[in-house]
């Protein structure tokens, strides 16, 4: 009886250990934890919006996220204006290629062919798919080669019809040398683009700009001053607002900011501050205009969230998800 | 003894023994700290003192791949840190890694190369003779630890102010395959939160960029407030399992103690009190020396501009 007894003190001292150890590991600071869309819902919205995390496109409509792809490389979807096709990107090592999708998720048809390459090199990227507003031109990003320097890198935006059978493509802008190029096509319904654009100068400063341009190859005109690092522009689907990043020169913080807008002058009216300092990422309207929404952490450091907000001063922003992990570079595509 | 003695002091032991267990690997990473200053163990887990002093710290990083034997590693970044606790102040001085300057008792050379002499004792000589400061510890980390660091620390968040696009990035991370293998990385303008591997692409990319090695200098400085802000959600009890990742890929000359003591301070820091400096053009000027491309420093510029911040 007597070794009975000290053998279970012994096992319960044991175990007593093991769940010190344990409970050491609970004083950990929990980083919050990021789940699939799949297992949580949101605040219902109008229309249909498709985002993007892990490598998979989902679709959420009325408040519930449907995985519409495998966890495959895919990023940055872009829905047309009627909301009945989708374009999106698909990410490998050394390249990546544009894809037409149905709204399920099937592919359509493969768009562009720019790897496996021999050598790394020899490779293309295709990134930031968009629809022209009566949905017949696809606007994208590519790295055309410098035959003078295998070193530079910089994407420049192109467009194509997006009738899959159709191979031709236009050049659109060109981008400042050893920038990393211009990004973020937004074309407009008169056939003109909106973009950002890069700069670095003598002093080695960056600047980021919302850029405005009237035809493939025409000069442009910037939208925005240089030292406002304003970049990832969104077009109301009226073309009448712009909202956009704005980091006003810090690369640790930015801001949500709104403005009017005007094709004819080429210019913006005076801009809005929506929501003052966070880490702001890749705005998109609502199909009527009257929400954007957009991608930011709760807190410095956290993943990125959907949130909304209404394109007006004073507005409050909402935060529609809470432990999601969204991929902040492929901004929300939200049709009617 | 009374037995009902015998019996609690065999629950404290186990649990002592379950606590250590847990804070093991912690310990074993500061005894293999390369300074003596490593205290004991359990006044470790005693409250501190935040710092009332400031302090200067040189962080060094280094392509430390199979390319490089152990013995012939080179420092591909050097960063000083000097932090005024009571001010609540601190800078960040990225030094180039082709700066041409006196390494003592090596003659001229690239500052990256004193590391290789003399490991760290000369990396902070080399600094300290030609910038004319004072280092009181310096931290180094090497390619994987730095990688496993943010991603114990769940990833970091950057504000990724232009597209970074590298066709010739090392693929010199895997223990296998060739270590002159070179792959493709874009990483794409705006907010993004990036796992270790992809944080990494991100300070080392440098050859689609003008401003090549001052723009990684930019992004390192830059990286560090990330880690700094992720660093800030954690507490001690987080300390052992990232302590079990580095596994000899840091090393350093901060004890336990003056770590607590950091995390302490690290969140009264933000980006508005660090102030960051990059000897970009003209305090620095490209050229060649010795059959290779170095960094010219003008002392009469950098000097003034070093003492300002570290006094």
């Amino acid at each position: 009886m007597r070794w009975l007894v000290t053998t279970l003190l012994v096992i319960a001292m044991f175990c007593f250990g093991v769940g010190v150890y344990h409970a050491a590991g609970l004083l950990k600071a929990s980083h919050a934890g990021v789940q699939r869309p799949t297992q949580v819902s949101a605040p219902s919205l109008p229309g249909t919006m498709y985002l993007v995390q892990g490598g998979a496109i989902y679709r959420l409509r009325n408040g519930q996220f449907t995985q519409i792809t495998a966890d495959d490389g895919w990023v940055q979807v872009a829905v047309n204006a009627a909301g009945s096709q989708l374009a999106a990107v698909e990410r490998h090592t050394n390249y990546s290629d544009l894809y037409l999708l149905s709204t399920g998720g099937r592919v359509i048809a493969q768009l562009t062919h720019n790897g496996p390459g021999s050598r790394p090199e020899n490779n293309h990227w295709s990134f930031y798919p968009r629809f022209s507003p009566d949905g017949s031109t696809l606007f994208y990003d590519y790295d055309p080669k410098d035959p003078f320097n295998t070193y530079r890198v910089d994407l420049a935006i192109y467009s194509s019809p997006s009738n899959p059978g159709s191979s031709s493509s236009v050049k659109w802008t060109e981008p400042n040398q050893y920038t990393g190029g211009d990004v973020d096509p937004q074309p407009l319904s008169a056939g003109s683009l909106v973009y950002s654009k890069f700069s670095i100068d003598t002093s080695f400063k960056v600047a980021s700009q919302v850029w405005f341009q009237a035809r493939p190859g025409s000069a442009g005109v910037a939208l925005t001053d240089p030292a406002d690092g304003c970049g990832q522009p969104a077009v109301s689907h009226d073309g009448t607002m712009i909202a956009m990043v704005c980091t006003k020169g810090s690369n640790q913080t930015s801001e949500l900011d709104v403005a009017t807008f005007d094709p004819t002058a080429r210019s913006l009216g005076s801009i809005t501050t929506l929501v003052p300092s966070g880490t702001m990422a890749s705005p998109t309207f609502s199909p009527d205009g009257k929400t954007i929404a957009y991608l930011a952490p709760a807190v410095a450091g956290g993943s990125f969230q959907l949130w909304t907000v209404a394109p007006a001063p004073g507005s409050s922003p909402r935060e529609l998800t809470t432990d999601l992990g969204l991929d902040s570079l492929s901004a929300p595509a939200w049709a009617a | 003894m009374p037995r009902v003695w015998i019996v609690v002091v065999g629950f404290v032991l186990a649990g002592l023994t379950g606590l250590g267990a847990y804070f093991a690997p912690l310990f074993q990473t500061a005894a293999s700290s390369t300074t003596s200053s490593v205290p004991g163990a359990i006044q470790d887990l005693n409250p501190v003192q935040a710092p009332t002093q400031p302090f200067t710290v040189l962080l060094l990083g280094s392509d430390d791949d199979s390319k490089f034997p152990p013995d012939r590693i080179n420092t591909q970044s050097m960063i000083l840190v000097r932090v005024d606790p009571v001010s609540k102040q601190a800078t960040m001085l990225s030094i180039p890694r082709d700066l041409w300057v006196q390494i003592p008792g090596q003659g001229m050379g690239k500052i990256s190369t004193a590391y290789q002499t003399g490991g760290p004792d000369a990396a902070i000589n080399a600094v300290e003779s030609n910038f004319k400061v004072h280092i009181d510890d310096y931290v180094w980390i090497g390619l994987n630890g730095l990688v496993k660091l943010i991603n114990q620390l769940g990833g970091v968040d950057v504000q990724v102010t232009n597209p970074v696009m590298d066709d010739y990035y090392p693929a010199d991370l895997s223990s296998t395959g060739n270590p002159y293998d070179y792959y493709r990385v874009a990483v794409l303008p705006g907010a993004t939160h990036l796992d270790g591997v992809h944080a990494l692409e991100y300070v080392r990319s440098r050859h689609g960029d003008i401003r090549g090695d001052f723009a990684r200098s930019e992004r390192q400085q830059q990286l560090l407030l990330a880690i700094k802000a992720e660093a800030s959600h954690l507490n001690i009890a987080d300390l052992p399992t990232i302590a079990a990742a580095f596994n000899g890929e840091v090393k350093t000359s901060i004890s336990l103690d003056r770590l607590r003591q950091l995390m302490a301070v690290a969140g009264s820091f933000n980006g508005s009190n660090i102030h960051r400096v990059v000897l970009v053009p003209p305090y620095t000027s490209e050229g060649f020396a010795a059959g290779q491309d170095v960094v010219f420093p003008d002392w009469n510029q950098i000097l003034p501009l070093v003492h300002q911040s570290f006094p």
